[in-house]
């Protein structure tokens, strides 16, 4: 994962100073190390100086970057959500209609996801015991999907395939929980990516059903 | 029942809520059975003859809320009144009154739910036949009554609302909601959902 998030370079055309650019090689490395570890023992089991080891550098220099283990994980969540939103958009965006587009993007994200599927379920575990300031942080990484999300059931609303006055955000909103409750079927029950999206396909379906008769 | 049955059902009772409590003020996870164990006043030797990990009190715990919510249930869902769809409104309003009175520990719940490792003793959520039972029991009066479609897809019609319902709980966790602002979203998710399989006058 080379991936180094816009958000963190420095202002276009100003180059990165050496220790700049060190700094972002230890967070990756960090990164790296969080994410195989968090994976391989979920958020609890996975301990800061493990974690530091694992990346070859003193807890020390884990601390430089990160404020503590909430925080780490919370940047390992969000790299994977930026690291599939460009894939998501384009899915959508082949896509003619509301729920060709909705199942393409969330397709993308239920591939990425089944492959690292602990740290996926241990994303959703913390999700419901995050401080408020780690939440925030979280709410922030995850904008440009939700919006991906909105941006689609929009484009239906304009095409006139749903009603004038849907409400968006709420609908998003279920969708997104449709999508997120569906990871339990993956770890106790084993489905894989065709029943997840037939799933989730079936859910948007129910979700929409009313506004596409009032459309 | 004999003197030991006794001490071990007293055990029992004392542990669940003292597990109770804790989890409801520190969540799952931080909670340890020697916390569990003291707080009940017993040994932690004593609580694992009775119960076989925490995940399993946890359950347990849950279980025995269950009961007193289905008690209130049982009660009331006979005499609703109105449109399908406010009948619902009544009974998942119920739900939120109940479950946040001790939101922590229902939240700590769900979070376990989806915990690591995968621990079989906590039950997966969304199996409450009890709940889906309720509200199939509702929509079949509105069958009858004319208010929804004769071939609507109850179940799947319910698998959503019990979606919607759990997740709301993240509100809780997010923005501090209280019972009234889960009951007023779940109102606008309920009237949504139900377009869907509402029969046409």
């Amino acid at each position: 994962m080379n991936h180094i998030p816009a958000r963190i370079l420095a202002a276009p055309g100003r180059p990165l100073t050496r220790r700049a650019l060190a700094k972002l090689q230890t967070r990756q490395r960090v990164l790296n190390a969080a994410k195989a570890l968090f994976t391989e023992r979920g958020y609890e089991g996975a301990t800061i100086r493990d974690i530091a080891a694992a990346a070859g550098m003193s807890t020390g220099a884990v601390f430089a970057s990160f404020s503590d283990k909430s925080d780490l994980f919370n940047e390992v969540i969000i790299a994977d959500y930026e690291a599939t939103l460009d894939a998501m958009r384009e899915a959508a965006a082949r896509e003619a209609g509301t729920a060709g587009a909705l199942s393409a993007l969330f397709t993308v994200a239920y591939e990425f996801h089944l492959a690292q599927l602990p740290l996926a379920q241990a994303g959703i575990s913390v999700s419901w015991s995050r401080s408020p300031a780690a939440e925030q942080r979280n709410r922030e990484g995850l904008r440009p999907m939700i919006g991906l999300v909105s941006d689609v059931l929009s484009r239906g609303v304009e095409r006139g395939e749903l009603p004038h006055d849907l409400d968006v955000r709420l609908i998003g909103e279920m969708i997104w929980d449709s999508y997120l409750s569906n990871y339990r079927r993956a770890a106790y029950d084993g489905w894989a990516l065709e029943a997840l999206v037939d799933r989730l396909n079936d859910q948007i379906g129910v979700i929409l059903a009313g506004s596409r008769k009032a459309a | 029942m004999g003197v030991r049955d006794t001490q071990k059902q007293a055990t029992r009772g004392r542990v669940l809520a003292a597990a109770r409590d804790l989890f409801d003020a520190a969540g799952f996870e931080a909670t340890t059975t020697r916390q569990i164990a003291d707080r009940a006043g017993v040994a932690v030797g004593s609580v694992f003859t009775t119960f076989a990990s925490k995940a399993e009190i946890l359950s347990q715990v849950m279980v025995d809320r269950l009961e007193a919510l289905y008690a209130e249930l049982e009660r009331v869902a006979p005499h609703l009144r109105g449109p399908t769809v406010d009948r619902l409104r009544s009974l998942m309003a119920i739900h939120y009154s109940f479950e946040m009175r001790r939101a922590r520990l229902f939240v700590a719940y769900i979070a376990a739910s989806y915990g690591w490792p995968l621990d079989g003793a906590v039950t997966p959520l969304g199996q409450n036949k009890r709940l889906q039972e309720m509200l199939g029991e509702q929509l079949r009066r509105g069958i009858e009554a004319g208010d929804v479609r004769p071939d609507a897809d109850v179940p799947l019609f319910i698998e959503a609302l019990l979606a919607a319902y759990f997740w709301n709980y993240r509100r809780v966790v997010q923005e501090g909601a209280d019972a009234a602002a889960l009951t007023a979203i779940m109102d606008r998710q309920l009237g949504l959902l139900f377009e869907g399989v509402a029969a046409r006058p």
